[in-house]
């Protein structure tokens, strides 16, 4: 709704835009950023931890790499030790055979100094992906002209209905907001066995990976409302900003931790986009 | 004009009453503006060097005189206009005589802005209420030229903007969902077109518009901040005439006359943009396949059905729609219909009674094979209002009556289209039954002291059809699961509400140039708009007070000081306010409204106050006439789950607010207008850092709400009018020249805080051109720079 209003305002060229510099508030305390993805595929378990920073600092986030990071199973002694990696300046698991078994429940522990960082997730039965087709289609509404991609699957689940598809093309991951391609059972879910088309054109011999994943709620509504955030452009049709409300919990330390903990089924599809099988 | 001024002009006119009661033989005849044939409500009529003898005009410009010695001279006099004096004979006195008046201002004497009387602020008990007569209106410099009643209310000391270029008003510290918006005495749900530009009344159409800024009549009700009682103008009785515009976004057309003789009127009144046929003459496709437009038509039939009956029929009906490629369509309508029946019982007592059906709806469609939809919505209010009032002395009025409210929301429906793979949605009614007993007494002790004590009873029920859902732990939350639905029948009882709202108001009279004044208001509303957003969006979703939704109910009391000098040619008031409200409601973050049966559970409550002090220094009389308007306030929320549980400013806590609205009349053909702005930024939050998510860089706000400002906002608008003097032609025309934002200064209608690629700020990730760099920056969007239009006005 609030781009129609721009699009109102944009076909009678009432509104300009310009660069400013605003005087913007600090921080003294930089807070933690903590990403951390446990699933049942060993490349994609990883904890990332950062500072957060100035907001026109355009320097490298800073990393925090002496942390003792590790993921337990509550009621029973299973740990699952990480440990860091400069070259992917991110945690690891010691073992990297180690991954999420469907049905168990995880519980993320990150030590920080004194501080002290706890979430858990449930690792769920992923849905099925029978097939990935493309379709060269002229432009439409909302969608410029190009190769669109349709995932056909199915999803038997009458709860925990929560998506998301992340797209890499040609190496480079898909993340500006309107990327982002988030769906739960609002609408249904027979989308997806009718094919579920990705709002993404693409053009030939692009390499497109597409990984899709059965978020537990808590991190389904953080990037629900990360997108959102995105999105708003501070006026008058925006919610005021909020950041994303993390599903990592403070046990010591300072109250303040960014980010999320998913758990996560991950079920990848890699294609080359080429016309003569469109 | 609002009940309340019928009401005292009658009081005004009780020495008239009396006239009628002498003995001997009398002159008939009625005083009517020769411009319109309006009748003139309150002129003066008596024998020359007789004028303690002499009446004033009813409602109907009629009036009744003890006839003198003839031949006699006659003086008809009216503020505003040029005094007559006919000599009457004993011929003339047989029949009903008939009187035109000329406004002074077509022969270059003073003009008068307003239609109450010079010394009104210092005798009546009005408190926070605020009337601008339709002609000032039409003369305040206008954005694109269109004359906006909204906009001209938003320069009221005490009302604020949500942000340029909108119409929305934040009335005390209160939202904009706690306004009600009436159309003789008809509620207007979406009273906005273009998502909020322009508001849906047509100016030429209007009477009048009064703005209750919380302290209102007991016989008003029904939200927390304000009454903005509008009312359709009645046609004249003597002959077809019009009037109309063509301007730079819309042409409109307004014509009025007799009906079926002289006791009946109509007046039809209508306006279109044309952006559409503009749209379609662009060559390029992505432009002329859009679709833009809005239109309203109000009518309004009067009937005067012997000396002591008058029945009226209003409708209005607006729409709104946008459409994209053919593909996409959004559209809202209201329509909104009235039934006013007034009758006098005897000279002391008076009866009203009002009956309204007001509807709005909303329509999205999306022409896709695959993810296609249709969805719409609708709401309705339907109400029946009795009012009877008497005046047993002429220190007493008293009213008492009944209101009955019935609001339908009607379940969101989103249909697929036939081939689509999405599912229907479809929510559960919310019904809502409000009765309303009220009573009050306006008594004068003397004539210094006066009171008015009032005291409203609503009754609310949610009644089914529908649903209430239990959840576990009893409190309803995203988390929490569902334990329990229970279905109601229809009219069948799902909640009740109760509560009692006094009204209060003292005026004490000084002198003859001051007096005091207090008031103290209870208001309970009991409906509300689901949304966080500052501005309305028409598929906004209206909530009704339930098993989980409380009445907002709104405290207020204020206390003014008003003095007129120089003749009554000013007026100043300071006013001074504080309001208190409980039950105010806000979304928790990331909250999906729009298609859950469920709101509740997105739901937050807390409680608000807001204070302030508003200065008012207006000219009434004169060449030169105008307002400068001061006011300090500050408005607070307290909400449980947000800004960390303390207190905040909503985005409308604009503390300091200046406005100078000035018309002056060079002469006869020329004349101009100017309207200065100046308020404090609105209350936003901005970036404390950023920090690194999805290998993206997001920013990061503090965990407090709106502790930045917006740079402060002012504008300057002028308008320059020249209309054709020769009053003796049929067809009157004039020309007006506006510009907005004389100085073209840059007012933030938002910052966006985002990445900057190649130090471009239109450059588009997605147009897979080449990334150089990236940083992260802030762009401005401001809206309306120097914006010139003109509008040619005609009048036959």
């Amino acid at each position: 709704m609030k781009r129609l209003y721009w699009i109102l305002l944009g076909v009678f060229s009432w509104s300009c835009q310009e660069e400013v510099e605003l005087p913007l508030g600090t921080r003294s305390e930089l807070i933690p950023t903590i990403e951390a993805y446990w699933t049942d595929q060993g490349a994609f378990n990883e904890v990332k931890i950062t500072l957060s920073k100035d907001y026109y600092d355009s320097t490298e986030v800073e990393v925090i790499s002496e942390a003792e990071v590790f993921i337990t199973i509550p009621g029973t002694d299973k740990v699952i030790p990480f440990g860091f990696l400069g070259g992917t300046n991110s945690y690891r698991p010691i073992n990297p055979l180690e991954k999420a078994v469907i049905g168990e429940t995880y519980q993320l522990t990150v030590r920080w100094h004194e501080n002290v960082y706890v979430s858990e997730g449930v690792m769920l039965e992923p849905p099925t992906v029978d097939s990935v087709t493309w379709k060269f289609e002229e432009e439409r509404i909302f969608r410029d002209k190009g190769y669109y991609i349709k995932v056909y699957g199915k999803i038997p689940f009458e709860e925990d209905n929560n998506y998301r598809i992340r797209i890499i093309e040609n190496d480079t991951l898909k993340n500006q907001r309107e990327d982002y391609l988030l769906f739960d059972d609002t609408f249904g879910l027979a989308f997806f066995e009718e094919g579920l088309e990705l709002g993404y054109s693409f053009k030939e011999n692009d390499r497109v990976r597409l990984e899709l994943f059965r978020l537990n709620r808590d991190a389904f509504d953080y990037l629900n409302q990360l997108v959102n955030l995105l999105f708003s452009d501070g006026g008058l049709f925006s919610p005021p900003p909020q950041n994303p409300e993390s599903n990592i919990r403070v046990v010591s330390g300072p109250p303040e931790v960014l980010g999320y903990f998913m758990v996560t089924p991950v079920l990848s599809r890699s294609l080359l986009i080429q016309e003569k099988y469109d | 004009m609002s009940l309340f001024r019928v009401l005292t002009l009658l009081f005004l006119l009780s020495p008239c009453i009396q006239a009628f009661t002498q003995d001997g033989k009398f002159i008939y005849g009625e005083v009517l503006d020769v411009s319109n044939s309006q009748p003139l409500i309150g002129a003066s009529v008596y024998w020359e060097g007789d004028s303690d003898g002499g009446v004033v005009t009813d409602l109907d410009g009629k009036f009744e005189l003890l006839s003198s010695t003839f031949p006699g001279r006659l003086v008809i006099s009216y503020v505003g206009f040029e005094r007559s004096i006919r000599v009457v004979s004993q011929k003339d006195a047989e029949k009903p005589i008939r009187f035109f008046l000329k406004p002074e201002e077509m022969s270059l004497d003073e003009i008068i802005i307003q239609e109450r009387k010079p010394d009104e602020q210092l005798k009546n008990l009005e408190m926070g209420k605020a009337s601008v007569p339709i002609e000032t209106i039409k003369n305040i410099p206008a954005l694109f030229g269109e004359v906006d009643l909204f906009r001209s209310l938003q320069l009221l000391p005490g009302v604020q903007t949500a942000g340029e270029g909108t119409t929305g008003l934040f009335v005390r510290g209160g939202s904009a969902d706690q306004n009600l918006v009436q159309l003789d005495g008809a509620p207007v749900y979406n009273p906005s077109h273009f998502f909020g530009i322009f508001s849906v009344f047509n100016p030429d159409g209007l009477k009048s518009v009064d703005l209750y800024k919380g302290n209102m009549p007991a016989y008003f009700g029904g939200r927390a901040a304000s009454l903005i009682d509008i009312s359709l103008r009645e046609g004249n009785n003597q002959q077809i005439r019009g009037e109309g515009g063509i301007g730079s976004i819309s042409s409109r057309l307004t014509v009025d006359g007799p009906l079926f003789g002289k006791n009946s009127t109509f007046i039809i009144s209508g306006r279109r943009t044309y952006a559409d046929i503009f749209l379609r003459l662009s060559s390029d496709d992505a432009i002329r396949n859009n679709n833009l437009n809005f239109h309203d038509l109000s009518v309004k039939l009067a009937f005067v059905i012997g000396e002591r009956d008058k029945i009226s029929i209003s409708s209005y009906q607006g729409s709104d729609f946008l459409g994209l490629d053919e593909a996409f369509g959004l559209g809202w309508t209201n329509w909104v219909t009235a039934l006013n029946w007034s009758r006098v019982k005897s000279e002391k007592f008076f009866f009203d009674l009002q009956a309204y059906h007001s509807r709005y709806n909303y329509s999205v469609e999306f022409d896709d094979p695959e993810n296609g939809f249709e969805w719409s919505n609708k709401l309705s209010e339907s109400g029946i209002k009795a009012i009877w009032t008497a005046l047993p002395n002429e220190k007493t009025q008293l009213n008492w009556g009944v209101h009955s409210q019935f609001y339908n929301f009607s379940p969101i429906d989103l249909e697929p289209a036939p081939e689509s793979a999405i599912q229907s949605i479809e929510t559960n009614p919310k019904n809502g039954l409000l009765n309303n007993l009220f009573a009050s007494a306006n008594y004068e002790f003397s004539s210094r002291l006066s009171a008015e004590v009032g005291l409203r009873w609503g009754l609310f029920n949610q009644i089914g059809t529908g649903v209430d859902y239990s959840y576990e732990g009893g409190i309803p939350g995203p988390e929490a699961e569902i334990t329990d639905s229970l279905r109601f029948r229809s009219l069948e009882n799902m909640k009740f509400y109760q509560g009692l709202e006094p009204r209060i108001a003292f005026r004490y009279r000084i002198n003859d140039f001051f007096s005091v004044k207090t008031a103290y208001n209870r208001n309970f509303q009991y409906i509300q708009i689901a949304s966080n957003s500052s501005a309305g969006l028409p598929i906004d979703r209206w909530i009704l007070s339930g098993r989980y939704i409380e009445p907002v109910k709104s405290d207020q009391i204020s206390l003014g000081l008003f003095h007129n000098f120089d003749e009554d040619r000013w007026e100043l008031s300071v006013e001074g306010y504080y309001k208190d409200l409980d039950n105010v409601i806000d979304l928790r973050n990331g909250a999906q409204v729009l298609f859950t049966d469920q709101v509740e559970t997105e739901l937050l409550a807390g409680k608000g106050w807001a204070y302030g002090t508003e200065f008012l220094l207006r000219k009434n009389i004169g060449k030169t006439t105008g307002w400068l308007a001061y006011t300090w306030s500050r408005a607070w929320r307290k909400i449980e789950g947000v800004s960390k549980n303390e207190a905040y400013n909503p985005r409308f806590d604009r503390p300091n607010d200046v406005t100078l609205v000035l018309n002056h009349e060079f002469s006869s053909s020329w004349s101009a207008g100017l309207t200065f702005i100046y308020t404090t930024g609105q209350a936003v939050s901005y970036p404390v850092g950023s920090y690194q998510v999805d290998n993206q860089s997001v920013p990061l706000y503090s965990e407090f709400r709106n502790l930045d400002r917006f740079p402060d906002y002012h504008r300057m608008d002028a308008s320059v009018t020249w209309k054709n003097s020769d009053k003796g032609r049929k067809w009157r025309g004039s020309w007006n020249f506006s510009i907005y934002n004389l100085y073209g200064r840059k007012n933030p209608f938002a910052y966006e805080f985002r990445q900057i690629y190649n130090d471009d700020i239109t450059f588009d990730v997605g147009s897979k051109g080449e990334i150089i760099s990236s940083r992260p920056g802030v762009v401005m969007t401001y809206l309306f720079t120097f914006l010139p239009s003109i509008t040619y006005n005609f009048q036959f």
